[in-house]
Parts: C-alpha cells; structure tokens; sequence
C-alpha cells in the first residue's frame, strides 16, 4: 500500500500540485489523466523521490523508490549505449543479474544498435524492459503508448494485465484513453495542480464523455474550417 | 552568419557564468591555463610538439561532428555554412598555432594549418548503427561511452608507448601512462541525468565506492598495454611505472567523488579550484579525497535515501 498525504509541491510562486491524497493497492492498475500541464508528471516524480515536495508519502516498501520501475516520458539514453548495455546498467543498478537477455527482448529490439538511434517506440519499449527486468513491486508508466506501434500497444497492454495478476501496483498516464478503459480500476483526474475527480471502472465511459465534451467543446468550430469549393 | 557567432558567444558567456565566473575572468584564466599547460608539456615531454598537434586536432574533429554540422548545414547555405567551419577552426587552431611558431616548430605548425582546412570540408559521420565493441560492457556506462568518444586518443597514448620503447625514451612512456589516466578523467567530467544514480538501490556509500571502484578497475585495463608494455622493456623502473599508476588512480578516485560534489548540477567555482589544487599538488590529494567523499555522500542523500 502507498499513501499519499496532502502532496504540494510549488516552483516559485507557482503551485503545480496542490494537497493529493491518494491511496494505491497492491494487485490494481490506477489511471491518472489530466490535460499538458496538469501535474502528472510531477506528481509521479514526486512519488518517484526524484523531486521534493510538501507532504508525506507512506509505503511497506522500504524506501519505495528502490521497488520502483519509473517509465519516463521521455527517457533519456545517452549518446553511444547500446540497448543491451542500458538494460545491463539498470540490472546492476538493482544488484539484478539479466539473464538470457535476447530470450526476454519481447519487442525484437536492436539491442546491439546505440539506443539513442531507436525511434520513439523503440526507446520506450527498451526503457520498459528495462524496468521490467529489475522485478519491480511498483511501476508509474508515464505515458506508455507513446509513439508504440499497434502490436506493441497489445503486448503492453497484456503486460500490464499480468503485472496486476502478480498482484504488483500500476499507476499509468495516458491521452488515449481507449488504453486505461482497457486496463485501469480506478481513474483519477488531475486539473491544474488538483485532484478533481476519482472515477471506478463502471463509470469509465461517463468520464470519457465528460472530457470529451469538457475538451472539444466549441474549440473546433471557433477553427472556422471551410468546405473545399 | 555574424549572429551565429554572436550567439556562440553569448552561450559561452552564459557557460561561464553558470560556472561562476564573470566572462572576462574566464577568458583570462583559460589563457594562462593554455600557457601553462603548453610550457609544461614543453618542458617535459619529448616530441611535444607532434602530441600537442594531435591534441588541437583531436579538438577539432570532436567539435565538428556531424549531428552538429548537420544542424548547422540546415541553417544555412553550404558556403555560408564552409565559412563558419573555417572560422570556426581557426578559432579553435589559432591558440596552438602561436605557440608552435613561438617554439619554432614550423612543421607541427604547418601540418595543423593544413589540419585547420581539411577538417571544415569534411562532415565526419558517426556510425551510429555499430557499436564499437569495449571491455566494460559489464559494468556499462562512463568507460563505455568515454572509450568510444575518445579511441583515437587512446590508440594514440599507446602509440607513444611504443615509440618510448623505441627511441629508449622512458619519460614519454611515463607520459602516455598519464595520457591515458587524463582521458579517464575525462570520461568524469560532467554529472549524469539524475535518474541513472536514482535508479540505484544503493546507499550513497555503497554508490560512491561502486563508482571509484568501476572507475580504478577501469582505467587499470585501459592502462594496461602502455603498463605492461613499460615493465617489460623498464623493469628497473617498475616502481615508478607502478607510482605513476597509483597517483592516477588517486587522481581518477578524486574526480570520481567531485562529479557529486554539487550533484546534479556541475562542479561551482570553488569546487573547481580544490580541485586544481589538488591535480597540481598531489599530497593534497590525500586530504581531499576523504573531503570529497563526505561532501559527495552527503549532497547523494538528497537522491539515494
């Protein structure tokens, strides 16, 4: 169980979270969505111990970030690392021996190419096994669709659903939301720095809606788009 | 092109007062380190006028690579673009180049003028797609990615081995012992993102000494064929090829442990000095590394606990 006391968290004078109290439970999968700038990322780097903050986290892992897998949005690799080597560095991070690692390379990846020339996808599906590798009890996947083609989009999905089986915790972002109805308990929604709203699964399509109606609005008709002649 | 340099100017300037520096006073310092440097290795090493050409030309060719001409290429128009390269060059050359003419060595001089040109025409591209294979891959990340920035130079500190050995000159061997350790030191020069200590589920003791030990056992294999080299033609001076082993790894395990002095951010000003204390009076070091390592544990709490 992790708990969240009252996170604030400001840069200047400018708050971008403001008291989140959350709970997360073993063996379930939390959304948590809100427009650019809404405080998503912060608040998992906060979780994640890679930024302060006022306000207590609470975990039975001790220290959680240690029994973190922290996805990043965007990863950064350095210039001249192979994909097998940045997995390596992360096994030895944790003291974890990567063992038949081309057995595990799930997404075909060119592990012997420099990550830094992988597309998009590719570095976050590297970024991912290389997470998944450090048998992690926690994981935050910040934006995990990213940029990942269809299949992959599959096999993270059904990588995500035996995660929760194994009875591990998931918090996941994400701006499609098609991919948290699919494997998300509860949703939470963040809006300027706030949570406004907690969502369970059988009210899924309301809150799609409602962000739908909420985020389009008339915004496209003030576009004034214009019949080709 | 006149706000190119403007703006590489006003980034410099930027650097410098980042690094704590008002520019002016950085311009200056950079000058009397470059002579003082340049006398030293004048003073001390034989056929310094060839090393310190390769040097400047290392430079350059690590300036002008080709993610970075690219974008430059893209830009502007490819004479436009031939024109900054020169100048660029020459700006970087001009320094080495009076003091080769200073100390009379027209040939070093004319082949890096020569070197000055040549390099502005030629876009030298990065194979991205190999991997150049090294013997760290164990324990990857700041040996991994300096060998493969820095091979030429490496190749080039064993060069002077063998040439040591052949023209029986033992204080150039000693130099490229320390070639090699200074290109170590290199490999530590700037802190890594943040997220690649947080990762570790080490203490910040644990941490410190797994990066001075990665670092020393590192840099004992890169040494190693100039070592081994030395102490079969000098084995009457295994103790010094063996000091001057120890005193770099006392060096590299100083640089190793200022890298998190201010972590994540670069070494400030003052951190700098002891630093070049210490790098110019090695006794210090014995007082510093201990110093360091305290500071460093500490500032690594605020990531690792």
């Amino acid at each position: 169980m992790i708990i969240l006391e009252n996170i604030s968290k400001s840069y200047g004078n400018h708050q971008v979270l403001k008291d989140i109290n959350l709970s997360f439970e073993p063996g379930k999968v939390y959304g948590l969505v809100g427009e650019n700038g809404a405080g998503k990322t912060t608040l998992f780097k906060c979780i994640a111990g890679l930024q302060d903050y006022d306000g207590a986290i609470k975990s039975h892992y001790e220290p959680l970030k240690n029994h973190l897998g922290f996805l990043q949005t965007d990863q950064y690799f350095f210039t001249k690392i192979t994909g097998r080597e940045y997995i390596q560095l992360l096994g030895n991070a944790r003291n974890i021996p990567v063992k038949d690692m081309d057995e595990k390379n799930i997404f075909d990846l060119p592990l012997d190419q420099y990550a830094s020339t992988y597309s998009t996808g590719m570095k976050k599906k590297l970024a991912l096994m290389g997470i998944l590798l450090q048998n992690n009890d926690f994981f935050i996947l910040d934006e995990p669709f990213n940029g990942v083609d269809i299949q992959s989009n599959i096999i993270i999905t059904e990588i995500i659903h035996q995660l929760k089986a194994l009875n591990k915790t998931l918090i996941i972002s994400s701006h499609i939301f098609s991919t948290l109805n699919d494997t998300c308990d509860e949703i939470h929604l963040l809006k300027d720095g706030q949570l406004v709203k907690t969502v369970m699964k059988s009210e899924f399509g309301r809150l799609e809606q409602e962000m739908k109606d909420f985020s389009i609005g008339n915004r496209v008709e003030r576009l004034g788009l214009q019949k080709t002649v | 092109m006149k706000y190119y340099f403007k703006l590489q100017y006003t980034l410099l300037n930027r650097h410098l007062r980042d690094f704590g520096l008002p520019p002016w006073a950085g311009y200056l310092l950079g000058l009397l380190l470059f002579i003082g440097l340049s006398i030293f290795l004048f003073a001390r090493v034989d056929l310094a006028e060839y090393v310190y050409g390769f040097l400047a030309m290392g430079i350059l060719l690590n300036h002008g690579s080709m993610l970075r001409n690219d974008f430059i290429k893209s830009c502007y128009l490819r004479s436009t673009y031939l024109k900054i390269r020169l100048i660029e060059n020459a700006l970087i050359a001009t320094p080495f180049l009076i003091f080769l003419l200073f100390k009379h060595c027209y040939l070093a001089a004319g082949l890096l003028a020569i070197g000055v040109v040549v390099s502005a025409f030629i876009n030298f591209a990065q194979n991205l797609h190999y991997a150049l294979p090294t013997p760290f891959y164990k324990i990857p990340f700041e040996f991994i990615l300096g060998f493969r920035s820095t091979f030429l130079l490496v190749f080039f500190a064993y060069f002077l081995t063998l040439m040591s050995i052949k023209v029986d000159n033992f204080n150039l061997g000693i130099f490229s012992i320390l070639l090699v350790f200074l290109i170590s030191l290199s490999f530590y020069a700037n802190p890594e993102d943040k997220f690649y200590v947080w990762v570790y589920s080490f203490s910040p003791k644990q941490f410190l000494l797994h990066k001075v030990k990665t670092a020393l056992i590192h840099a004992t294999i890169l040494c190693l064929p100039a070592t081994v080299s030395l102490l079969a033609f000098y084995l009457d001076y295994w103790w010094v090829i063996l000091a001057v082993q120890g005193l770099g790894c006392l060096y590299l395990s100083c640089l190793v442990l200022a890298k998190y002095l201010n972590f994540p951010h670069q070494l400030n000003l003052p951190q700098s000095i002891i630093i070049g204390l210490a790098l110019s009076f090695p006794p210090l070091l014995l007082g510093i590394i201990p110093f360091f390592y305290t500071k460093s544990v500490k500032k690594l709490k605020e990531v690792l606990s």
